[in-house]
């Protein structure tokens, strides 16, 4: 008796929204943590250690290993005024 | 980087009008961030103990962000002089920890690989332990066990 393929086009669509769903999700992820795994389980310490490499490097996940800070890191002020971008916790 | 409302006006090019006074003597600032700064964590405890603990408890004294310059900037200096000897001999082991940390969501416990040979090149460079302290001393420490799977 010949298989009944044409029941098993839902599942294939089915199947395919779902890859699909996961494809857009990990993009998404990955795009927005710079190629990194997302980072997970924060807690306040690392959110404040996550804002001061924003200041230091221009982005949550940068990481650079210079022993001595750029001048700048001192003495800019879009720290202290906005409240929002020292709590920009992503 | 670009301050809302400000698209005309580079947020890297605002500068504090209002700078700490030049009676203070000058310290420079740690530029490393969490990864490499995690990855020294244990030596800059060991080497900097005096320095921290004074701070600690100086602060424990008060709050207020002036009472306690003087100890913050020994602590600052001092983290500055283990990560100056860190990078001058063990750069490539530093490294290697640090990136690994970073991939590993900064737990210290899925980078043993890379942290074996790091430090072992701090020991053989300047003698130094990772030591957890108020650990039991009966068992051996966390990141010298030998994990059930071998």
């Amino acid at each position: 008796m010949p298989v009944p393929f044409e029941s098993f086009i839902p599942f294939g669509v089915m199947t395919a929204m779902f890859m699909a769903t996961a494809t857009g999700i990990r993009f998404a992820q990955t795009k927005r943590n710079e190629g990194k795994a997302v980072r997970y389980s924060l807690d306040d310490w690392e959110r404040k250690m996550m804002a001061r490499d924003h200041q230091l490097t221009g982005t949550m996940r940068g990481q650079v290993d210079d022993v001595i800070a750029p001048p700048q890191f001192k003495v800019n002020s879009s720290w202290k005024v906005y409240e929002s971008l020292r709590n920009d916790f992503a | 980087m670009v301050n809302p409302g400000y698209r005309h006006f580079k947020g890297e090019d605002w500068v504090d009008p209002t700078p700490p006074p030049s009676s203070l003597p000058h310290v420079d600032e740690i530029g490393s961030t969490s990864a490499p700064l995690k990855s020294a964590s244990y030596f800059i405890g060991s080497v900097c103990k005096e320095y921290n603990e004074d701070f600690m408890l100086c602060k424990n004294e008060s709050r207020d962000p002036a009472h306690c310059l003087q100890e913050g900037r020994k602590v600052t200096r001092c983290a500055i002089s283990v990560l100056n000897k860190i990078e001058k001999e063990c750069l490539d082991e530093f490294r290697a920890h640090w990136q690994c940390l970073d991939a590993k969501n900064q737990e210290l416990g899925k980078c043993r690989g890379p942290e074996k040979t790091y430090n072992a090149c701090l020991f053989k460079a300047f003698g130094w332990n990772k030591i957890v302290p108020d650990a039991p001393k009966n068992k051996p420490q966390i990141h010298e066990r030998t994990p059930l799977t071998q």
